[in-house]
């Protein structure tokens, strides 16, 4: 009853002085001078994800055993979580919230999971036709060129996909051992993306050499270029040419490939990134006694965390601070190596502190087999000719791929120099965003980008230390006996209990407290939202202070 | 939407008379929740004597009998007689009622109704001085408190009153602490007293933010400090005083982190602080050498 009640004479009262209505028609909401409102905000880990997926999201979506819409949030942003999941750096980890309070929700494993069932349920894949006027060239099968494809498809432009290899897959085919990403689950990853829509692979054509990026400029609408990086840097010493002596990536592409090796009874690996770590690692698996060694220290190593403790557990052994010098040979014979020792000096440019040389001190090891993996370049023949080049890498703008040429775009390793499967799936997706908005001349929506939640928004009164679910794997000592895949992935009820730990940071994920705690009645639970009625609400802020997760914020009246 | 988690039937609408943030509209709520609509109230001089609405309104959707200042306890026997007299047995009466209605001025009658065991549920919101009539202390106001009768000057030096031990030595069925921090549990303590036949006694900790000179968005964090800071330990009294069960499973706070957010605490020092730390501390260790020795007296 919104209408208060008044007698206008005394016959109009009940006998007894007793109540005839409700407190309806006395709208509080006059007393409030400060306002609260839902304002959901930015989860840190969607920051730090280098293709932004909405995390929260889909972790949300997870605890409400919404798997498919979660593994939806995920292809919004990037079309291969099962890749992801397993070779993923994961810097969503090292911004989660929950990282400062106890252990950070181990997101990579969630999103593992999460690719897996993408991949056992097929249907999952919305299938797009080809509607759209325009077509597109995509060269490079690798996560950058797979990305790119896969969004202009999913928008109806039929693409065309140049490979050189025989399959796709790229660097997470020739680069990443099996042990990490079996080749099994990478096929249906491919074969998941490449029938999702209008996508025709030209597998075994190296564009630049079989068929010029002219050609492809006339025949096509827009060309991507994800060629990543698929040549070993020499390391420029003597000796370095002869038998003994491999690329890293020579030698991983052999082991990929099923092919035979033979890394010798001692082998030593030239680097500090993950390649030198997936060398080391297939080569200790192939029989080896091996040694890494790296030019600065453990703390500097560009590698992944895990990777290198990892291969530490499995029996790697390393050497720092030390750099080849010269290669030795008897008679043209591998015979060893001399280092020269280094020490830390001022930081260099990517902040890392550069190694120098300590006069006058070496170092010498015997070794069966050297492989170098120092760093790789990209393979710019016939593409340096046409699009503009700076230290060996193409020349694109960060956040859309656009090149000098108008309709040549670029992405991935090969713009960026060495960095992520994520950041070169992030360079796809990104250049196929812009090409599409070329294409049908719609602007790019220029909305604000919420406020991020960090640990002194969230309400941690609510929380209970926990630690972080480790995904399941196998003995280390079984581990580095082949190459079976180490991590074995969540069950259901790892799943959930790693998702329930999610702060869902900014994001509202209903768990009542708001509408349980006020004190006037002023919060209306519908089916998918909370409502403030302002009529009634006083603000007395009870609801922002006992939000758990700061999804909501406050206005003064009458500002 | 997940389920929700409490029931979402209201019994207690909005506009009703309460400050911002009040601690006691809160635990009426959740009461109201937990009973149902097959409940009657009675009501003496409190808050909620005014909360309720001006007449002929009310907030709440129940029958409430609006009674003295003393005579809650004494009411709500006789309207449960009436209600069983008319064959009515299922009606669940609940006497509501402030600290100074329950620790000092309806002391009487309540232990005269706990004596002779009648069937109704007591909640006393406890927000620790006579807020309705201008905050003037009560026996349940703590040391070291401000009230308009202990000014800063002349604070109030004695302690709390224990009312938890005066109602176990009536040896009812059932009797409770809870606090509006942790609404579930206090709903699962009216509900379970609600299975008793007898005089049931619950007494919730609701922050008066008015009164105690604390912005009202604190309200429900002073009320999960108190219980965490042991100044107001969840325990529950069962089989006529014979049982105790303290709520142990939280991480502790120190107490300054309760009393400094408070300006009914503000002229206290840092010593004074410790002092009463001290003296909680104390207490605690004692409650719970009492849950040992009444859980090991063989045939309890």
């Amino acid at each position: 009853m919104i209408k208060k009640v008044e007698f206008k004479t005394y016959r109009e009262m009940p006998i007894r002085p007793m109540t005839v209505g409700d407190m309806l028609w006395n709208l509080t909401g006059s007393w409030r001078n400060v306002r609260p409102y839902y304002d959901f905000k930015r989860s840190p880990c969607i920051v730090g994800c280098p293709t932004s997926e909405n995390i929260q999201r889909y972790i949300q979506l997870v605890t409400e055993n919404r798997y498919e819409e979660a593994w939806r949030t995920i292809i919004d942003n990037n079309p291969m979580p099962a890749v992801t999941g397993r070779v993923c750096f994961h810097p969503c980890m090292s911004n989660c919230t929950r990282g400062e309070y106890d252990e950070p929700i181990n997101i990579n494993a969630i999103e593992r999971s999460l690719g897996d069932m993408g991949l056992e349920n097929p249907g999952w894949m919305a299938k797009a036709k080809a509607t759209g006027d325009k077509k597109a060239a995509v060269v490079g099968g690798g996560p950058a060129g797979l990305s790119c494809a896969f969004y202009l498809a999913r928008a109806g432009y039929p693409v065309t996909l140049f490979e050189t290899d025989g399959a796709l897959g790229g660097v997470l085919r020739w680069g990443i051992p099996e042990y990490r990403l079996p080749n099994g689950t990478l096929d249906k990853v491919v074969k998941a993306i490449i029938d999702s829509g209008p996508i025709t692979v030209k597998t075994g054509v190296k564009v630049g050499r079989d068929i010029g990026l002219d050609k492809l400029e006339k025949e096509f609408d827009a060309v991507f270029l994800g060629i990543g990086l698929a040549r070993s840097r020499s390391m420029d010493v003597d000796g370095e040419d002869g038998e003994g002596v491999e690329p890293g990536l020579s030698f991983l592409r052999k082991v990929n490939g099923g092919e035979k090796v033979d890394p010798g009874k001692k082998a030593i690996v030239i680097g500090g990134g993950n390649t030198a770590m997936d060398v080391a690692r297939c080569a200790l698996r192939s029989g080896s006694d091996v040694t890494v060694v790296y030019r600065r220290t453990v703390n500097e190593m560009p590698a992944i965390r895990e990777e290198i403790e990892e291969a530490e557990k499995e029996g790697v052994k390393f050497e720092f601070l030390a750099a080849p010098k010269e290669i030795l040979r008897k008679k043209g014979k591998l015979a060893g190596i001399v280092f020269q020792r280094m020490e830390l000096g001022q930081p260099d440019e990517s902040g890392r502190r550069k190694p120098v040389a300590v006069e006058g001190e070496t170092i010498r090891m015997e070794a069966d087999r050297i492989y170098s993996a120092i760093g790789e370049q990209a393979d710019l023949e016939g593409i340096s000719e046409a699009v503009e080049t700076e230290w060996n890498l193409i020349k694109a703008d960060e956040a859309t791929g656009q090149t000098g040429r108008k309709k040549v775009f670029a992405g991935g390793d090969a713009v960026t120099g060495a960095a992520s499967v994520v950041e070169a799936i992030a360079a796809g997706r990104k250049a196929a965003e812009k090409i599409i908005r070329i294409f049908t001349g719609r602007a790019e929506s220029g909305e604000a980008e919420p406020a991020t939640v960090g640990i002194d928004d969230i309400n941690t009164d609510y929380f209970s230390k926990t630690r972080q679910t480790k995904m399941p794997r196998i003995p280390v000592g079984r581990a580095r006996e082949g190459f079976g895949e180490i991590h074995t992935g969540y069950d259901a009820a790892l799943l959930h209990r790693e998702a329930d730990r999610c702060f869902s940071c900014g994001v509202c994920n209903y768990c009542d407290n708001c509408w349980v705690f006020c004190p006037d009645v002023a919060i209306m639970r519908h089916e998918n939202e909370y409502e403030i009625n302002y009529d009634y609400c006083k603000g007395c802020l009870v609801c922002v202070q006992e939000c758990p997760r700061n999804a909501l914020s406050t206005r003064e009246e009458g500002k | 939407m997940k389920p929700a988690t409490m029931p979402t039937e209201e019994l207690m609408g909005s506009g009703h008379l309460a400050c911002q943030g009040c601690g006691a509209t809160q635990a009426m709520r959740f009461a109201l929740k937990a009973l149902g609509p097959d409940t009657a109230l009675v009501i003496p001089a409190c808050c909620w004597a005014v909360i309720d609405g001006s007449f002929p309104h009310s907030c709440i959707d129940l029958p409430i009998y609006h009674t003295a200042f003393e005579t809650a306890a004494v009411v709500a026997s006789g309207l449960k007689a009436g209600l069983e007299m008319r064959g009515d047995t299922k009606t669940t009466v609940m006497a509501w009622a402030g600290d100074g209605g329950t620790f000092d001025i309806g002391l009487q009658s309540l232990s005269g109704a706990a004596e002779r065991n009648d069937d109704f549920i007591y909640v006393c919101y406890d927000n620790e001085a006579y807020m309705n009539t201008g905050i003037q202390r009560s026996s349940s106001t703590p040391v070291g408190a401000w009230t308009t009768t202990t000014p800063v000057t002349n604070y109030k030096r004695e302690p709390k009153k224990n009312m938890i031990d005066i109602m176990a030595a009536h040896s009812i069925p059932y009797i409770a602490t809870a606090s509006t921090a942790y609404p579930h549990d206090f709903m699962r303590k009216i509900a379970k007293a609600n299975t008793f036949r007898g005089t049931k006694y619950i007494q919730i900790f609701a922050p008066c933010p008015t009164g105690w000179k604390l912005a009202p968005e604190l309200s429900v964090k002073m009320a999960r400090l108190a219980v965490t800071s042991k100044m107001y330990p969840l325990l529950e009294i069962t089989d006529h005083g014979q049982k105790l069960e303290v709520w142990k499973d939280f991480e502790p706070t120190p107490i300054a982190e309760y009393m400094k957010a408070q300006g009914r605490f503000r002229h206290l020092s840092d010593a004074e602080i410790a002092g009463i730390e001290k003296d909680v501390e104390a207490k605690w260790e004692r409650l719970l050498a009492k849950e040992r020795m009444l859980a090991s007296i063989p045939g309890l």
